[in-house]
């Protein structure tokens, strides 16, 4: 198996990183996986309990987020699929990536003015060095082309 | 194994419960059962006029004198004490309690005369000054330590609450060997400023929640909002404010927009349209709208059973406010989010995504919901009807939730899974450090200086009590906030000549929940929902947040102060 991996979240800062996954599967004629991951750390602080109820709540959120992206891969004679997966950003894209043998992973680039980026710029280099270490995918960070709020 | 130990909390849990109630029961009875004709009577009150309980009465031949006889004060601040066969020529009744000064008052001749004659005496009734110690700076720290810690997000509120509680017992047990000034409380007085009834109503919410959360109502109506609303916007956003806020109004808003943020986000997605733009509104609704009622919010809940006010006290009192704050609300929303709330094109939109809404948009377990409805409508009778015969509204939770459970039958493991113990446990915590703070004196200062503020002005206090408290709670967390607040808020209504219309309490309720839209940090509602909307790519900042909804709030609460001052 290969393939190329697209982890996304949504929102107008993963049109770039959407935008470059479908231009790569159509250019490498390789299957392309939309992934998203539902992580709910958030709730530690504020509603520990409806982590279960929330979840699945998530989960339909992320499935619905990656059709768009999906739409817009077919739209284009991609291979397309969508994953919704459950747990630690890293790790599931590691996992997800070990699991097809993924030649490409493609991630949006931390936003300059953005607190809330799972990655900062420095946790990305090396994110990046160890992915294509353990995985041999090669990593490919998408621009984000807006501004800051 | 995780299954079992649970099984084990609740056990021990429930038999800590019922060892409580017998021992209150036992206590009671041994007090009725050995009660010795009353001979010297009287009672003692604070400055606040509140009984002072557990305060220690001595009767001696003089101040230096051996102790004849004792008696400690009752629950209403009562005391009675029985005579020894032989009466001195002078009597001096001691009354030592902690965090208050000794006093000593000595009994005049006709009185000593009238008890050697067989006549019982009733002494006036005493106001106990109070003392500064050591402990009054200790709890006073342990109770900013918990806000700062909350504030910060240092600890978990909870763990926040339990070093407070943890704290003052911790000192009071260790420290008074040492020194005498370090005693704040024992576990059985620190335990007896637990509102169980409050505790007892928000587990019984809880349980009736978790079965109603379940059954995809919630996905159902934001969809038929969308279907209703046929593209138009403006008419969603308000259809979805109206929607929220009724949700609000009986659940709690934490779990309204819990279920309600994804569905709003996958609906605005399918629209075009920033789904903060519906967000931003639906968490404001939720946030005002929530304290229309006894149980929409947890600080409603605090200040019903402090001021004992009923669902029909909120519903009469505070309902009307709260629409004219929505129709503000919603107008100020329809304005701000124009811009936000222009769609795309229809033909922009992938039909796939609109199939998909639908396919979500479906009930799930009706069976369920069936009778969760007939048990709510029961429930919404007895909390309306129920002030008649006594009925508590922790006592109308407690059954509806357990009939509830037996008429569907669910899996109780999961049932207890979806009890916010956390929450139980931080509120019990809670009660724990503002009792310190209220036992050592720190309320009873801060009461007097308010007092003195608003100098028997009931327009003043409640401005100042609505404002207040809506401008704190963008910065505090409200339901502390709100729990020390009632004793102060409790004082000013026993005092402020016209304010036992408990008017005070609906202002602290307005303030304390309409602040929560001043700030990201001032509702969980808040960050529930700014979790998930960045999770799906759309983050709410702290300043974006402030933007939109600190003028929401100066809208909300004038309106409110409007309707309060007209009511009262």
């Amino acid at each position: 198996m290969s393939g190329i991996v697209c982890a996304i979240r949504g929102g107008p800062d993963s049109q770039p990183t959407i935008a470059q996954a479908i231009s790569l599967a159509k250019e490498t004629e390789l299957p392309l996986n939309f992934l998203y991951i539902v992580n709910l750390d958030f709730l530690s602080r504020t509603a520990s309990s409806r982590v279960q109820i929330l979840s699945a709540e998530m989960h339909q959120m992320g499935e619905f987020i990656l059709l768009a992206a999906q739409s817009l891969a077919s739209a284009q004679g991609v291979t397309v699929q969508g994953l919704v997966r459950h747990g630690n950003v890293r790790e599931e894209i590691v996992g997800l990536c070990h699991e097809i043998g993924a030649d490409y992973l493609v991630l949006g680039h931390p936003h300059p003015s953005r607190e809330e980026s799972v990655f900062t710029h420095e946790s990305l280099a090396h994110f990046t060095a160890q992915i294509e270490e353990q995985t041999g995918a090669k990593v490919i960070l998408a621009e984000s082309k807006r501004e800051a709020r | 194994m995780k299954r079992q130990s649970r099984r084990w909390y609740l056990l021990a849990a429930l038999l800590m419960m019922v060892g409580l109630a017998l021992s209150a029961t036992r206590t009671a009875v041994r007090a009725k059962d050995s009660a010795p004709l009353p001979l010297i009577t009287g009672r003692i009150f604070d400055h606040q006029g509140q009984p002072v309980v557990g305060a220690h009465v001595t009767l001696k031949s003089s101040s230096e004198g051996e102790a004849l006889a004792e008696s400690d004060t009752q629950a209403d601040g009562r005391y009675a004490i029985s005579l020894p066969a032989t009466i001195p020529d002078s009597l001096t009744i001691a009354i030592e309690r902690a965090h208050f000064k000794l006093t000593n008052i000595d009994l005049d001749v006709a009185s000593i005369n009238n008890l050697r004659n067989g006549q019982s005496v009733v002494i006036p009734d005493v106001i106990l000054p109070r003392r500064i110690s050591l402990a009054f700076w200790i709890a006073t720290f342990a109770f900013i330590g918990v806000l700062v810690l909350i504030a910060t997000g240092k600890l978990h509120n909870t763990l926040s609450a339990l070093a407070g509680a943890a704290l003052v017992f911790a000192v009071s047990y260790l420290g008074r060997p040492i020194y005498e000034g370090f005693f704040i409380f024992d576990f059985r007085i620190g335990l007896s400023y637990v509102d169980w009834n409050v505790i007892f109503l928000i587990m019984g919410m809880m349980i009736i929640i978790a079965v109603v959360e379940r059954t995809g109502i919630f996905q159902w109506l934001a969809f038929m909002a969308y279907r209703v609303s046929g593209g138009r916007t403006w008419l969603l956003v308000f259809i979805l404010m109206v929607m929220t806020g009724i949700m609000s109004a009986f659940l709690d808003n934490v779990t309204t927009m819990l279920l309600m943020t994804p569905i709003s986000i996958q609906i605005a997605l399918a629209l075009g349209i920033n789904p903060l733009a519906l967000l931003m509104p639906e968490v404001m609704a939720s946030n005002v709208a929530g304290i229309s009622t006894l149980i929409g919010t947890p600080t409603n809940i605090l200040i019903g059973s402090y001021g004992k006010i009923s669902f029909n006290g909120f519903l009469t009192n505070l309902t009307p406010g709260v629409l004219l704050a929505l129709v503000g609300l919603v107008i100020y929303c329809e304005i701000i989010f124009r811009k936000e709330l222009k769609t795309t094109s229809a033909e922009e939109i992938p039909t796939i995504l609109l199939e998909k809404l639908a396919e979500r948009a479906r009930i799930t377990e009706p069976n369920h919901l069936k009778k969760a409805g007939w048990v709510g409508a029961a429930m919404l009778l007895l909390f309306i009807f129920g002030e008649r015969i006594h009925l508590l509204p922790a006592v109308t939770a407690l059954i509806g939730a357990t009939a509830l459970m037996i008429w569907i039958k669910p899996d109780i493991e999961e049932m207890i899974e979806a009890v916010d113990w956390t929450t139980l446990v931080f509120f019990i915590a809670l009660f724990i450090v503002v009792g310190a703070i209220q036992e050592v004196g720190l309320i009873s200062f801060i009461a007097d200086a308010i007092g003195r503020l608003m100098s028997d002005n009931l327009l003043l206090a409640m401005l100042v009590v609505i404002w207040v408290s809506a401008l704190l709670s963008t910065v505090i967390a409200n339901i502390p906030f709100t729990a020390a607040m009632l004793p102060v808020i409790g004082y000013l209504t026993a005092t402020v000549p016209g304010a036992d219309s408990k008017a005070l309490f609906f202002c602290l309720s307005v303030g304390s929940a309409m602040g929560g839209n001043g700030s990201l940090i001032g509702a969980s509602a808040n960050m529930v929902t700014a979790g998930i909307a960045e999770r799906a790519g759309y983050p709410i900042t702290y300043v974006y947040f402030f933007k939109k909804g600190f003028p929401a709030l100066l809208i909300t609460v004038g309106l409110a102060t409007i309707w309060l001052l007209l009511r009262f």
